[in-house]
Formats: structure tokens, C-alpha cells, sequence
């Protein structure tokens, strides 16, 4: 199919949007579970908790207005592939010191370490595209899937709003028994009035009200455009660069990159790839604005954790499939149960990286107070 | 109790932690392992430009009184973030 121009600029403002918000927040999903683990912080976490509570609902009432049928939910194979990419995906994402999409805003702020981190994690997605055929599909894929169309609970004769609805109540029930209802409220009103003289200016906004507005922002796209999805469309940036310097038969001899532009006219830059630049963008509007941009060199020492963290994030993105970002909003938003197991996978390779490389404190499991 | 720029820019700090060019979560080990050396009272000074470590490391600290956080200065693009182990 071809694409028109006005879906380019509705994916520059999503992109755009995304970036900006992500940079306000410093929304790291590396930090939401190394923090709570290590230092029982829970502060980046209870914003991925809002996100997961808003692309629940957003997914529930796009479906339930009948703004967006059950199909359109990004659902993938299920099977041992989602638990194995998760768990490399984040010990890739912990070494690195960013996620899918921390490493695209950091890129955006001016952090050299993360544009090492996303060229090799592009890298990385070429490396599996090469070994696609036929090793990681016949001898790994095949055998490891138990269900080749996925499957999400939006799929139970059930309201659309009745899964989502019932999950977010238990979500607000735990919150006000582990804090109570005043805390909860207290909240709500810190998240809603967090301002200093102008926003644009100010360096951070509150995680929680950034999350929200995350998750109001990907339920629209999900309505107008596409579920949100960031490494695919880094692998489709991958291939074009493929084809500018080695010409267009390498992609279109290539199964697994040949599969990624079916839907093109030709081999180029679509409306998810033109989303992703721009969340780069956005995110250094909003740096510049607050006067966080600044270039950022990193220390010789961690150059290997980029390369080689980036290069995992980009194979395990495809084995997976999806990073944080997709597999959290469209995925967990959308009841895909693969989500759910890549995201639990994603959570123990955080989890080994922080306990058994960098050896962090691990207050979560002590019992002291 | 927080500190303004000025007041921070006075005090002398006891162990000064390099953390420029770091990223997470090495910003917050460098900080946590700066606070171990640390004697009761002594100010720890991390001097670092990661913009997240302007909010984990206060964060951590708080939440399990390792340290109180007496504040940040922002200078020349970097970040002073200011410690007093307890």
C-alpha cells in the first residue's frame, strides 16, 4: 500500500509527543524494576503502573466504542521465545543502561552511549534477520511456539471494558491498602499540580501524570493509526540503510526483512519509522527547553556494556518480539498473553544483570527497616 | 531539611564522587558506595551528568535513610547532588 502525507505528520506528532513526555518524565523501564529491587524505590514504577492501567482502559474503550476491532491488537506467536527474548532483551537493557525507548529519548539529550546503544541494537536486528533463515526459524521458533496466532483475552465473549475495568479496580485496591485513601488522593493532586512557572521549562514533570498521558496518547494512535512499536520499525531502518549501501536485493533476498516490507510500495522510511525519528526529536525540544540537553561522552569503561548490551537488545527484540514500550502499551494494553510472558521475561533479566553483574544492593528481599 | 544554592556552595564537602560520563545504575552505586566510606555526618558530593541520577539517588537515599539529602547544584551542565550520611 502506499502511505500519504498526512499519515507521516500524524506519526511526526505522535513521535514527537512520545519523545517529549518520555524526556520529562526520565521514563525508564530498566529503573522501574532495578530501583524496587534494589533500593525498594518505587517511584519510576508506580508510572509504569499508571501506563499499564491507562492502555488498559484506552484499549478496553477503543474497542468497546467501536472505534477498533479485536484484530487490529498486536498479538504474536506464544511460546517459549517470548520468555527467552524477555529475558534477554532485559539483561541486554540493564547492561546497556537504557530500554527501547529510554535509549531513544537519552539519543534526544544529547548522550553519545546511547547512539552507540541504538546502532548496535539496530545492528543486532540485522544480525537475527541473517540468521532467520532457516536456523532461528526451523531449529528455535518452530519448536519453541505453542500458539502461531497469539492470543488475547479481548477475545472472551466478554464487554470489551470488563478485563480492563476489573484489573484497574484491583490495581487501585492494592494502592489504597498498601497506603490508603488518602495517600492515593494526595497522589492524584501531586500528579495534577507538580508545576513550577512554566512547564515547557521545567525539567521534569510528574512520572505518574507522564504515564497517563502516555497511555491516552498510544490508545489514539492504536484508534488512528497503528499500535505504538519501536524496534520493528528500527529494524525497517536497519534494512533501508542495508539497501542504500549494498542495493535493494539484500533486503528483498532476505526472508525475514522481505516479510517486514510486505506492506511497502518500496524499500523506505514509513509512518513508524518516521515515529520513531521523531520521538528523538521530541525528546530534544524538550531537553533544549529545560536545559537538560548537553553532549554527553561516556566513559571508555562502559563502552562495552553499550556494544555488547545493545547488540543483545536487538536480537532479543526480534526473538521476543517487541521491546518495553510495545509489549507494555499495545501488548499488555491489548491482553496479548505473549506480553505478558516477555514482560515477566524482561523483568528477571533485569533482575540477574542487577544482582549478579552489577552486584547492587538488593533491599527488596532484606528484611531490615 | 533542603538547602538553597548558595547555602549548599558554602558547605565543605568531605568526599567529592566523580561520576561524570556515568550512567544508570552506576551513578547510584558510586553514590551508595561513597555513603558507605562515609563516617556519620560527613557530606558526600556526587558530581555527575546524568539528569536521572537527580532523582534516583535522593529517592534511594530517602527512602532507606541512608543519607539525608540536603540538595543540587547545577553548574557548568553538571550536577552536584549533596549527601549527609546519618
Amino acid at each position: 500500500m502506499a502511505y500519504t502525507w498526512d499519515i507521516f505528520v500524524m506519526a511526526a506528532v505522535f513521535g514527537f509527543l512520545y519523545g517529549f513526555l518520555l524526556q520529562k518524565a526520565d521514563f525508564c523501564f530498566v529503573a522501574s524494576i532495578r530501583d524496587l529491587i534494589s533500593v525498594r524505590d518505587t517511584r519510576i514504577l508506580n508510572g509504569v503502573l499508571v501506563l499499564i492501567a491507562a492502555a488498559l482502559l484506552g484499549w478496553g474503550i477503543a474497542l468497546a466504542a467501536g472505534a477498533a476491532e479485536v484484530s487490529q491488537i498486536w498479538t504474536v506467536p506464544l511460546g517459549g521465545a517470548n520468555l527467552l527474548g524477555g529475558i534477554l532483551f532485559g539483561i541486554g537493557m540493564t547492561l546497556s543502561g537504557g530500554c527501547g525507548s529510554g535509549t531513544l529519548y537519552r539519543c534526544g539529550m544529547g548522550y553519545v552511549q546511547f547512539w552507540i546503544v541504538l546502532i548496535c541494537a539496530i545492528a543486532g536486528n540485522l544480525l537475527f534477520a541473517f540468521l532467520y533463515d532457516p536456523w532461528v526459524r526451523d531449529y528455535f521458533l518452530q519448536p519453541l511456539t505453542l500458539d502461531g496466532d497469539g492470543y488475547t483475552l479481548f477475545s472472551l465473549p466478554l464487554s470489551p471494558l470488563v478485563i480492563p475495568v476489573l484489573i484497574v479496580a484491583v490495581m487501585l485496591i492494592a494502592a489504597v491498602r498498601r497506603h490508603g485513601a488518602k495517600a492515593i488522593m494526595n497522589g492524584f493532586r501531586e500528579a495534577l499540580t507538580d508545576w513550577k512557572r512554566n512547564p515547557l521549562k521545567q525539567a521534569h514533570w510528574d512520572i505518574r501524570l507522564v504515564a497517563a498521558l502516555l497511555g491516552i496518547i498510544a490508545s489514539i494512535q492504536f484508534v488512528m493509526m497503528s499500535n505504538v512499536s519501536i524496534t520493528g520499525p528500527e529494524t525497517r531502518i536497519g534494512g533501508v540503510l542495508l539497501a542504500l549501501i549494498f542495493g535493494e536485493g539484500i533486503v528483498y533476498n532476505n526472508t525475514y526483512l522481505n516479510g517486514l516490507f510486505a506492506d511497502f510500495p518500496r524499500i523506505g522510511i514509513g509512518p513508524e519509522e518516521t515515529l520513531v525519528m521523531f520521538m528523538v526529536v521530541g525528546a530534544f525540544c524538550s531537553a533544549v527547553m529545560s536545559g537538560s540537553f548537553k553532549l554527553r561522552l561516556p566513559r571508555a569503561a562502559r563502552l562495552p556494556y553499550a556494544v555488547g548490551g545493545g547488540l543483545l537488545m536487538g536480537v532479543a527484540s526480534r526473538l521476543a518480539p517487541g521491546c518495553n514500550i510495545a509489549n507494555l502499551i499495545a501488548g499488555v494494553g491489548g491482553l496479548s498473553m505473549s506480553s505478558v510472558i516477555v514482560i515477566v521475561g524482561m523483568i528477571i533479566g533485569i533482575f540477574i544483570v542487577t544482582a549478579y553483574i552489577f552486584r547492587m544492593p538488593l533491599l527488596l528481599f532484606s528484611r531490615e527497616d | 531539611m533542603s538547602y538553597s544554592e548558595q547555602e549548599l556552595a558554602c558547605l565543605k564537602p568531605d568526599h567529592v564522587i566523580d561520576a561524570i560520563g556515568e550512567v544508570c545504575p552506576h551513578t547510584l552505586n558510586l553514590a551508595l558506595n561513597g555513603l558507605k566510606k562515609a563516617k556519620s555526618g560527613e557530606i558526600v558530593v556526587e558530581v555527575t551528568d546524568h539528569t536521572i541520577a537527580t532523582k534516583t539517588i535522593p529517592a534511594a537515599v530517602k527512602m532507606n535513610k541512608y543519607a539525608e539529602f540536603l540538595g543540587i547544584v547545577r553548574q557548568d551542565g553538571n550536577y552536584h547532588i549533596f549527601l549527609k550520611k546519618i
